[in-house]
């Protein structure tokens, strides 16, 4: 198989607005005969319906959720980034292009990532437009902060709920179209499979949560913008409904897998306080702007935090990287509080844990400022703890957070199946191994508001599109698979719920395919895994009957599927034999414990082809090639 | 500690449903509310009977997915705190518990702890929104906002639409969530162009789904999660009627 | 255009008529307060004043006074009763177990406050103004004939309500449903500024202590003349 990017030639700063020109277009009067599906509904998602609703293309939304209002978006609290340099300090689209193929440790496609810089500046624009209640400064125009891994303020946000905001702003767009009747929304109804025929993209098999019924969807083009794969760790600071299925699925029907190793471990979470932890909780890096990260000096210093005096104290971020600190990117910084931990240094229960501190912040700004800025991470801080940020240390440690690998695209945001769009989080295009803070949001915003929009278009005017038959043998075939699948699950009635092995999945795969990986850990997952899908298929039990509302069957639907996926991933893993971002391999370290890139052998996308259940994915590579931007160890110091 | 709950257990939307009593031991001070009940559901799914349908997402405070009337309150006794963000140090050992789905018409059960909430979109529909197709926006600096302006739509914005409002309401009435998009929208000049025709579409809309009338007890403002002031409820009473004079719609 | 009709049905604009016609009657209470505490300045003054208020504009002021009242409790009941139907309506199943955190009894109460107050009123005309109650008490008709000897005739409204609440019975009861207007009001009046959309931060925190201070005059004013009477400072 030859993957073809469809990267535009051409300097960097023109291809997109050359691939606009060159891309076909269709005529106003003959969108409405396009129907397009589209899976998820958070911010690629909603942003992508609504602007193809308001296109004249005839839209079909889809979600899991009771309202698309509730996609995992919305708990993204930091901010957005976008190159607007409304603070005068140096910013330019080229320095956040710069900025995010350098955070990602090079393994992100340039042309991909300088389009998305591009778009940023509207997507603020955009969001404004819509009523996004951004916070502003006493002028009245718009305030930014500042992030991990940018040395400029590009951060707009919405107090500690940015993700919130953006996410309504696009939901309300979008159910400005349902009203209008142009999108039609179907909520509580989850993707089981993908319905290809004649090689295209052509539609949905879906189960209805309330009903149980499986159903069959329509469409000319397939959009998935159903988020990341987190949770096949179990705990992770996703929401607990966010899952694998819709992209694995796809995956099976033939969409190639890319880089599902590079997983991002955030480092300011809420340390775990017991076995019935159901997911972690993040903090938002913002808050890495004024908080200090330390841990004590010696090893099993009991005392506690006030107690330590500066001496004893060890600003570790500060220490190695004194030109980013604090603001390291969240790979480095994860990892400088796990090795702080493995040194016996870790605080709180079970030494898993590092001080964010922000008593000198405090001290020089006031608490009401730190109040203004952070109060209600502050609160929530202390409804989980039951301790206050204001007196005490947060204790923070790091927790898998959002996954950078995904289905494969082009350029065109398609995927290798003609007609199967892959979007935001799902997709695996913009953050190469690692991602910066604040920039899923505009990823997801871009892709659906500015990327979608002109490059479904291009293939749709390619034209060639016959009705599917709901009674086709294909479709017939896919929705008995599905309804077979759901039937045996509810037949096995074995002993142990569906949550117990996700639990352990998710311990196999945090000990050996998480913040650091190496060749014999991953080697042993790769056995596990298998044997506990195997247990999965004989001692499952679901209780309930499948017409009707219930959670444990599509939790077992969705364990199901992770059962398989984390194969893939520790597949993925296993053969990059380099550390580069969210992949810590650690046979690849340098003497001070870095990231050991090879750019020699690994220079390219993994993406990856089903071939079975068990059986060992296919690899194709697809080669990165930097023109614009020289390949360089990423270095905060 | 051990707890003894009384949960809501209705198997579909037609069935009537009861409070059936359950037993749980050994709950940790540091577990969440739910994490409770997911103990309680392993502890069932082992006996063979089947687990508490209720809902629940992003276990952050955020998403408002969950929603349950615990000991008579929406989301439990804590003042702006979600049922996922209620730990259980806030009980103690041999408490009894009343947890029930939000009641209202316009909230109808879909099981046990789960009901739809599709009114509120619906609400939404009617206006919840500027009319802005994407490519329209100007840059983003253009109209400066006044900081109070933008902090009081931040105010309102800040609704997860849970639906604790409704549930808080003698009358099951969904003005508070209303208002909120009405005064998030009303505060900002984007906003302006559709200020009159949104809140007479949103208001008739709430109507139209069976919600209640508001009778200013402000249980709302004391349920919801994320203290949305009732100020705007006064805010939307007189957009509405503002909007009937105006007669532009 | 929505139509009239769907307006004037909408909950919202029920409540503005609820309001409206609420404020109009707090109006009329207070004016009728300032009327009855001329019990405390003697006979003449109360006499002349309801006599006044009989004959101004050649007797058809009273009319339309009445006919406005009467529109404005008929908007302030069939508001009240629609809007507490509806909301009854829109939670069909019942809680097992309540917990208030904001609302006040006041607040709970004002349907019921209401429709005993209703019952009240008609009792008090029935008794102040048709004398179909108590009709000892009530003033005689205008003389006729020669003994009028032409001069006005100021009936003894004085008399009236001193006998009258000079039976414990009366007092108790109109002491008691003046306290019921006082729990109504409470709830009432910064209820209606809600309604009619004062939202000033600057106000509101003012509104929301009237209410309740003003119930608690009208209350006390009201009650005051049956206490007086009863304590011998009004004979």
């Amino acid at each position: 198989m030859d993957l073809k990017n469809h990267i535009p030639s051409g300097p960097i700063e023109q291809k997109w607005d050359k691939h606009r020109v060159e891309l076909k277009l269709v005529n106003p009067a003959n969108k409405r005969k396009f129907s397009v599906i589209v899976v998820g509904t958070g911010l690629a998602g909603s942003s992508a319906a609504a602007s193809l609703a308001e296109l004249g293309y005839n839209v079909q939304a889809f979600t899991y959720h009771d309202s698309a209002r509730r996609a995992h978006s919305i708990a993204a609290q930091g901010g957005i980034n976008a190159a607007k340099n409304y603070q005068n300090d140096g910013d330019s689209v080229w320095r956040l292009f710069y900025d995010t193929v350098k955070g990602g440790d090079f393994r992100a496609r340039e042309a991909n990532v300088h389009r998305l810089a591009q778009v940023s500046v509207n997507i603020i624009d955009q969001c404004v437009a819509q009523g996004v209640p951004f916070a502003r400064e006493y002028g009245g125009y718009l305030s930014n902060r500042s992030f991990g891994g940018a040395q400029v303020s590009r951060t707009f946000y919405a107090r500690g709920q940015t993700g919130q905001q953006l996410l309504l702003g696009a939901y309300q767009a979008l159910m400005r179209q349902v009203g209008l009747g142009k999108v039609k929304l179907h909520n509580k109804q989850e993707m089981l499979d993908l319905l290809v025929v004649d090689g295209r993209a052509r539609g949905i098999v879906t189960r209805n949560m309330v009903t149980g019924k499986v159903e069959t969807h329509m469409a000319d083009a397939v959009i998935l913008a159903t988020g990341g794969y987190g949770n096949v760790f179990y705990l992770s600071t996703n929401a607990k409904a966010c899952n694998v299925t819709a992209t694995y699925r796809a995956h099976k029907r033939g969409a190639l897998f890319a880089n599902p190793c590079y997983t991002q471990i955030h480092p300011t979470c809420i340390p775990q306080s017991g076995d019935y932890q159901s997911k972690l909780t993040l903090m938002s890096e913002s808050l890495r702007n004024d908080g200090r990260i330390w841990v004590p000096k010696n090893q099993g210093d009991k005392r506690s935090p006030d107690q330590i005096p500066e001496s004893d104290r060890d600003y570790y971020l500060e220490r190695k990287y004194p030109s980013f600190g604090n603001l390291s990117p969240r790979d480095i910084a994860s990892r400088a509080a796990k090795e702080a931990c493995d040194d016996g240094r870790g605080v709180g229960p079970g030494g898993l844990g590092v001080y964010l501190d922000f008593s000198d912040a405090i001290k020089r700004l006031g608490e009401k400022v730190i109040a203004d800025r952070y109060g209600n991470l502050f609160e929530m801080y202390e409804r989980i703890t039951g301790e206050t940020p204001y007196q005490v240390p947060m204790r923070i440690y790091p927790a898998v957070h959002y996954t950078m690998g995904g289905l494969w695209v082009d350029y065109n945001l398609m995927s290798n199946v003609p007609g199967l769009f892959v979007l935001g989080e799902a997709n695996f295009s913009d953050h190469g191994a690692n991602r910066l803070g604040a920039s899923a949001l505009m990823q997801g915003l871009a892709d659906g508001y500015f990327v979608i929009p002109y490059t479904i278009g291009g293939y749709f005017a390619q034209g060639g599109f016959s009705p599917v038959l709901q009674d086709s043998p294909i479709v017939q075939a896919t929705v008995r698979e599905a309804e077979e699948k759901i039937q045996k699950l509810l037949s096995i009635n074995g002993k142990r719920s569906p949550t117990s092995f996700h639990r352990e999945l998710g311990k196999i795969m945090w000990d050996k395919c998480g913040m650091a990986r190496n060749e014999k850990g991953l080697t042993e997952a790769l056995t596990r895994i298998p044997e506990l899908r195997e247990e999965f298929w004989q001692n499952v039990v679901i209780p309930g009957s499948g017409d009707q509302l219930n959670q444990s069957l599509e939790l077992g639907l969705r364990v199901a599927d992770f059962l398989e996926f984390a194969e893939l991933m520790c597949y993925d893993a296993l053969h990059r034999n380099e550390s580069c971002g969210g992949h810590f391999r650690e046979e690849y370290q340098t003497e001070d414990g870095e990231a050991k890139r090879n750019d020699q052998d690994f220079a390219y996308v993994g993406a990856w082809e089903y071939t079975g259940v068990g059986s060992k994915p296919t690899l194709r590579k697809e080669n990165l090639e930097f023109e614009n931007v020289q390949l360089a160890t990423r270095s905060y110091k | 500690m051990n707890l003894r709950l009384h949960i809501w257990r209705q198997s579909g939307p037609q069935d009537a449903g009861m409070l059936k009593t359950y037993d749980v031991a050994n709950v940790s001070e540091h577990m969440s509310f739910l994490e409770m009940l997911d103990v309680l559901n392993e502890d069932l799914i082992a006996k063979g009977e089947v687990p508490v349908a209720f809902d629940h997402d992003c276990r952050e405070g955020i998403c408002g997915t969950c929603g349950m009337v615990i000991n008579g309150r929406p989301h439990g006794p804590l003042a702006r705190t979600t049922a996922c963000q209620l730990h259980m140090r806030t009980f103690k050992d041999g408490d009894e518990i009343y947890i029930e789905p939000w009641r209202a018409r316009a909230f109808p059960v879909i099981r046990d702890l789960v009901v739809d909430r599709g009114s509120f979109d619906r609400i939404i529909q009617k206006g919840g929104f500027v009319s802005v197709n994407t490519g329209n926006a100007q840059d983003g600096n253009t109209l400066p906002i006044p900081k109070t302006d933008a902090d009081r739509a931040m105010d309102a914005a800040a609704c997860i639409g849970c639906g604790a409002c409704v549930a808080a309401c003698p009358n099951a009435s969904a003005m508070l969530f209303t208002a909120a998009k009405i005064g998030h929208l009303g505060s900002v000049p984007q906003g302006q162009a559709e200020r009159s025709t949104r809140a007479m579409n949103m208001v008739l809309q709430m109507d139209a789904e069976g919600f209640g009338a508001c009778t200013n007890h402000y249980e709302c403002e004391a349920a919801c999660p994320k203290g949305i002031s009732a100020d705007f409820i006064a805010q939307m009473n007189k957009d509405y009627v503002a909007s009937v004079f105006a007669g532009r719609d | 255009m929505r139509a009239f009709g769907e307006i004037w049905e909408s909950n919202v604009f029920q409540k503005w008529l609820m309001a409206i016609s609420g404020l109009l009657l707090v109006g009329f209470l207070l004016g009728h307060l300032s009327g009855n505490l001329l019990v405390f300045m003697g006979p003449d003054a109360i006499n002349e004043y309801a006599h006044g208020l009989r004959t101004m504009l050649h007797g058809t002021a009273i009319w339309i006074v009445r006919f406005g009242l009467l529109g404005t409790f008929v908007l302030h009941i069939t508001s009240a009763m629609k809007l507490s139907r509806r909301n009854r309506e829109a939670r069909p199943s019942r809680y097992n177990t309540v917990e208030h955190r904001a609302s006040t009894l006041a607040s709970r109460s004002m349907l019921y406050s209401g429709l005993l107050l209703l019952t009240y009123a008609v009792y008090h005309l029935a008794h102040f103004t048709w004398g179909v109650v108590h009709s000892e008490f009530y003033p005689k008709a205008s003389p006729t004939g020669p003994e009028s000897n032409g001069a006005e005739y100021i009936p003894d409204v004085y008399s009236m309500v001193v006998s009258s609440f000079q039976v414990h019975a009366i007092s108790v009861a109109y002491v008691l449903a003046m306290i019921m207007v006082g729990l109504h009001l409470n709830h009432a009046i910064a209820s209606a500024f809600q309604t009619l959309g004062v939202r000033n931060q600057r106000f509101v925190p003012v509104i929301r202590m009237v209410g309740p201070l003003l119930g608690i005059l009208v209350a006390a004013g009201f009650s005051s003349v049956p206490l007086a009477i009863l304590a011998g400072i009004v004979k």
